[in-house]
């Protein structure tokens, strides 16, 4: 409780900061939707959704007032208290775990020090990906709660097949958080400021034109962790979950309205955490591409000359530079699920445990093995 | 009452009522998500004890992986027959008389140890802590199983894999419920 | 580590949740039953059909317990992978590195063994 702040005023923004994450993702959702539609129709040659309002921007008020209309239906043979609790949950853990995402550089403000993220989390990486795994939670109690064998069969393919990939994405991160030493998802940002740089026996090696991320260091980790982070946010080529040809809708078929909108909500929270963990794994986090804060703040403070507003300036503009890699990783979950198709079940488990595996052990011991002999040898 | 000693109680709260959730649910899925709920209030009070790996570790492990099995393997049976062999009979009723003995005596043994350790205050287990020298728990933990342990670690790395063997040689045999073929 | 935080968070997400589904339910209104179809479970148009054994494949209980297995073994990877460069300026670097790797072999043995015995083959 002590690290949410010391005076009421500190606790107070603290919090209202946390709902204000919150609302922000919750509110990001009809975006993203509004974009995925516009978007697949443009891939595709279609038109989609442009009638109401200008490019058809007010559907999603549109879609959220068909969404309150309609009757509350919960199917007889179910588990009533599971059916509806499995929305509710479904929201928890995936605006639980990217809050501790940091989105930009702290605002100072008098003595105050705020983070631009719901919390700082020292095990940053532990929490998001054990809050994440939760998730799986949710798809069990709608399969069961719904009392219908094709959501029971969605659920149990849905969970077996994130619990599979969630080996990948645990073992992709291995060789980043040896390159960093560090859980700390702001210290992984520090260390990824600047241009490119890093020290092998005993010598500094650097190159001016490149920004110091961790993509350069990780490429094949890179891979692997976004390929993962598509099965856990259960997305095309990844959607077995509700492979509409065998199972309907998977585990959500018995599910509509409000209920339906906040798997929805869920779904694309995890793609959020995925594109945020991206960003602040591989491509530097909020950072701009070969500045450090403090050459940005400087060029701020020369332009402005407060304090405070140059620091507000300076979290504005990772803030933007944050939201332009957040927004592109975005883009490749919508661009990836209009081209590829579904993988085949057995496809789907034979990558996750032979192909992605190997390859991330691999991948961790070659790091391993470089870190050793570079740091441990002086030539 | 400070904010700290209010989540404490909280959460103690929190996991006394999921746990005997675990034990009073009639419903095997009710039982195994309160236990999951356990799981997380467990790593919560690692979290005030300043563990925080290991609550991150307790998290993962135990509620995103040992009780989505358990819930998994739950939903492969015909609930509502296990429901009413769980409910019924002497036999069951005689284990829930017992689990709520066994409980109670727990819970005794619990207060009478806790209020014999309980004389010691916090700074003096902080100043033990610091004489201890551990100052990063992750790093302690690390120094401990990779250069204290070390053999253990190994060993339990064989244990995995002999696990493993055992778990696919067993999915194997035929008869039963579940038969490959 | 901001513990208030993430409960508090958690438990407004959750009131948020039930908020929605209330309000979803007044402005909705419940499922009026005009008949016995309507609430039944989704089925392609003919009569729901339950069975009452259903045989679900062994085999999503065995991709759950190697899982729990392997994730065991990467959960244990962590604490080394984060001290790694603290083990190698202490000078414990070689024999950090060795025993992690006798246990990767392990582990490697195990996924082979898997691979090799078709206990992750899905036919």
């Amino acid at each position: 409780m002590t690290s949410m702040g010391t005076t009421t005023f500190e606790v107070a923004v603290n919090l209202i900061k946390l709902v204000l994450v919150f609302l922000m993702m919750v509110q990001l959702v009809p975006i993203l939707v509004w974009l995925e539609r516009r978007g697949s129709a443009f891939i595709q040659n279609r038109f989609g959704p442009n009638r109401v309002g200008p490019l058809g921007l007010l559907q999603l008020l549109a879609d959220a007032v068909k969404f309150l209309t309609k009757e509350d239906f919960a199917p007889e043979k179910g588990n009533r208290l599971l059916f509806y609790a499995a929305p509710v949950f479904a929201l928890v853990p995936a605006a639980v775990a990217y809050m501790a995402i940091p989105m930009s550089v702290p605002l100072k403000f008098n003595e105050y020090t705020f983070l631009i993220q719901g919390y700082e989390i020292n095990v940053g990486i532990v929490f998001i990906l054990g809050i994440s795994s939760l998730a799986a939670y949710t798809i069990l109690m709608a399969g069961w709660g719904s009392g219908s064998k094709f959501s029971l069969m969605g659920a149990l393919r849905a969970s077996a097949q994130i619990i599979s990939y969630e080996l990948a994405l645990g073992l992709s991160i291995v060789g980043i958080i040896l390159l960093y030493g560090t859980f700390n998802l702001s210290e992984m940002i520090h260390a990824q400021q600047g241009i490119f740089s890093f020290n092998a026996f005993g010598h500094n090696i650097s190159a001016s034109w490149l920004p110091n991320w961790g993509i350069f260091y990780q490429p094949v980790g890179m891979i692997l962790f976004f390929a993962a982070t598509f099965a856990e946010s259960n997305r095309l080529p990844f959607d077995l979950a509700e492979g509409e040809a065998e199972l309907v809708a998977g585990f959500h078929t018995e599910y509509g309205g409000f209920k339906m909108l906040m798997f929805f909500i869920g779904e694309y929270g995890h793609m959020m955490i995925a594109s945020g963990l991206m960003a602040t794994f591989f491509f530097g986090g909020y950072s701009i591409w070969n500045l450090t804060p403090q050459e940005v703040y400087q060029w701020c403070f020369n332009l402005i000359g407060n304090e405070f507003w140059a620091g507000a300036m300076n979290s504005l503009l990772h803030f933007l530079s944050y939201l332009v890699k957040f927004g592109i990783f975005l883009w490749i979950f919508f661009h990836v699920r209009w081209t590829l198709p579904r993988f085949r079940y057995d496809q789907l488990m034979d990558l996750g445990w032979k192909t992605m595996l190997p390859w991330a052990l691999a991948n961790t011991m070659i790091t391993a093995l470089i870190i050793f002999v570079t740091s441990y040898y002086v030539l | 009452m400070t904010a700290d000693v209010f989540l404490f109680w909280f959460l103690a709260f929190m996991t006394i009522v999921s746990g005997l959730g675990v034990v009073l649910m009639a419903n095997p899925i009710y039982s195994a998500l309160s236990l999951a709920m356990t799981m997380i209030s467990v790593a919560a009070i690692f979290v005030t004890l300043q563990a925080y790996f290991l609550a991150g570790v307790q998290i993962i492990v135990y509620a995103g992986a040992v009780m989505v099995l358990f819930v998994m393997v739950l939903m492969l049976f015909d609930l509502k027959h296990e429901l009413q062999a769980f409910t019924r009979g002497r036999a069951t009723g005689a284990i829930k008389i017992a689990t709520v003995g066994i409980l109670s005596g727990l819970v005794v043994g619990a207060v009478t140890i806790g209020l014999t350790i309980g004389g010691k205050n916090q700074a003096e287990v902080a100043s033990a802590t610091k004489a201890a020298g551990i100052v990063d728990t992750t790093r302690g933990l690390s120094e401990a199983l990779f250069l204290k342990n070390v053999f253990g670690f190994e060993a339990l790395g064989v244990l995995l894999l002999v696990i493993a063997v055992g778990t696919v040689a067993l999915s194997r045999s035929k008869g039963g419920t579940h038969a490959r073929d | 580590m901001p513990l208030g935080g993430v409960i508090f968070i958690t438990i407004f997400i959750a009131t948020f949740g039930v908020i929605l589904i209330y309000l979803a339910r007044w402005t909705g209104g419940r499922a009026k039953k005009t008949s016995q179809a309507k609430m039944d479970i989704y089925e392609c148009g003919i009569p729901a059909e339950e069975k009452k054994d259903t045989k679900i494949s062994v085999k999503f209980y065995l991709t759950a317990i190697l899982f729990i297995l392997f994730d065991i073994e990467v959960i244990f990877m962590y604490p080394w992978a984060v001290n790694f460069r603290h083990f190698i300026s202490t000078g414990a670097g070689p024999f950090v590195f060795g025993s992690m790797f006798i246990f990767l072999a392990v582990f490697i043995f195990g996924l082979w063994w898997e691979i090799k015995s078709k206990a992750l083959e899905w036919d």
